[in-house]
């Protein structure tokens, strides 16, 4: 970026600044985000400002699943429709809202926010593993079903939690793999026909 | 340097999330080294390299390389190795935080990648896993030139002495133990005779021989930490 095109005033150089902590947001985008804001779009600014202060003092973590919450327990961690023995491990909210719109699990959620990443440093404790073991050790849950990522770090967050609460005779169970629904073979890629193979099953 | 690689062998040592959409990939491929690339728009949702660019499955690999950092244009599945499980994938983590850490870029070095091949194939076994990381880590010190002395007393030249004990200075080999201080590095003959000859069945051996491995892998990272064993020892804790 030239130097003449970089913001004239203090206040812009901060919001610049500010919008850079996005994802995926660089100094370039960051200036064309800020002056639309200022420019185009002062109501909606306002509005983000708002949001953005209102969700940064009520939004917390939910002290049972780990999920975003305004509450100390969630909804869902307090719904009594749910089935309190089954605890469903995924990685992220995301992941857990795909699995909801599944409509055919009605247990309970464990939150990771991650996964192990050794060559990242991301550990146990970054994963929140021991608030895990507690939450999967307090009597109620009787299935604890892996569903983390088939990457190798999903791999090995599922292989780490297993061993924890199999020591502890807590049954684990890992979601299953495989060609998608409705998938035609010769349109899948290698490596998921390879893994479906190696987990095939009798029938 | 304008290079165009097409079809390399080649394997992911680690990937790091660039921008919204791409990947950095590290890679280690055999006639190239370890090397870096950009894989735009990678982490698309439709990207047909989203399952690919796996770490432990030998991949074919074509990179453009206008600069230190290349283009990756297509990587290939090209199978033949069982997936990396639990504490084998753990070890598989651990070897590729080496390769990274140790392994300078752009250098190739095709008896490490082969014998990396052969280590992953091992680990996607049963194990036990310790001869496997020991002879890896042998092999790269090796490579890096760094071989270490296990068959002579470095001072005297004479053949070690399986019954005798020694003191083993990382930059000379082992050495008589004389007036030994605590924070020596003590190994019995037996041991060095062992790891020379990759023989890690005496429980003594594979205890020692870690500690002998650690202690040279660690002059030649010079104070850095590795990451993969400080994960693994939080969760041994647990
Ligand atoms: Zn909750």
């Amino acid at each position: 970026m030239a130097k003449d095109s970089l913001p004239a005033s203090k206040g812009l150089e901060r919001l610049v600044e500010a919008l850079r902590v996005l994802p995926g947001v660089g100094p370039r985008s960051a200036q064309r985000m800020a002056y639309h804001l200022l420019q185009h779009d002062r109501a909606g600014a306002d509005q983000l400002a708002q949001a953005l202060a209102g969700a940064l003092s009520t939004v917390r973590r939910c002290a049972r699943c780990h999920n975003f919450t305004e509450e100390e327990v969630c909804a869902l961690c307090r719904s009594p429709r749910r089935d309190a023995s089954l605890l469903c491990v995924v990685e992220t909210p995301a992941d857990l809202a795909v699995v909801e719109q599944t409509l055919s699990y009605s247990g309970m959620y464990f939150v990771l926010m991650g996964r192990l990443s050794p060559l990242d440093g991301v550990g146990a404790r970054d994963i929140g593993l021991d608030r895990l073991l507690a939450r999967a050790t307090d009597g109620e849950v009787q299935e604890v079903i892996l569903a983390t990522n088939f990457t190798n770090e999903g791999e090995a967050t599922a292989h780490y939690i297993a061993e924890m609460l199999r020591a502890r005779d807590i049954k684990v169970s890992r979601i299953a793999r495989g060609v998608p629904l409705g998938g035609e073979l010769e349109y899948v890629d290698a490596g998921t026909i390879s893994q479906a193979l190696l987990d095939r099953r009798n029938i | 340097m304008k290079r165009r690689a097409e079809h390399e062998a080649g394997y992911v040592l680690h990937t790091y999330p660039y921008k919204e959409t791409s990947l950095i990939v590290e890679a280690f491929t055999r006639r190239f080294g370890r090397v870096a690339m950009l894989a735009r728009g990678a982490r698309r949702p439709r990207s047909a390299m989203r399952g690919v660019l796996l770490s432990f499955h030998p991949l074919r690999l074509s990179w453009s390389a206008p600069a230190e950092l290349g283009n990756l244009i297509s990587a290939e599945w090209s199978g033949g190795l069982r997936p990396l499980a639990g504490r084998g994938l753990m070890c598989g983590f651990y070897v590729n935080e080496l390769v990274l850490r140790l392994l300078p870029r752009d250098d190739p070095h095709e008896v490490l990648f082969d014998s990396y091949g052969e280590t992953l194939s091992r680990l996607a076994g049963d194990g036990p896993f310790a001869s496997v990381l020991r002879g890896f880590e042998k092999r790269l010190l090796a490579e890096l030139g760094y071989a270490p002395l296990l068959d002579r007393d470095a001072a005297s030249g004479a053949p070690i002495d399986p019954e005798a004990r020694y003191v083993y200075e990382p930059d000379r080999g082992p050495m008589p133990v004389r007036n030994s201080h605590s924070n020596d590095l003590l190994v019995s003959g037996r041991t060095l005779l062992d790891v020379a000859a990759d023989d890690y069945a005496r429980p003594e051996t594979r205890d020692e021989a870690r500690t002998l491995l650690r202690a040279l892998i660690g002059e030649r990272l010079h104070g850095q930490v590795l990451h993969t064993r400080t994960v693994l020892k939080e969760l041994n804790d647990l």
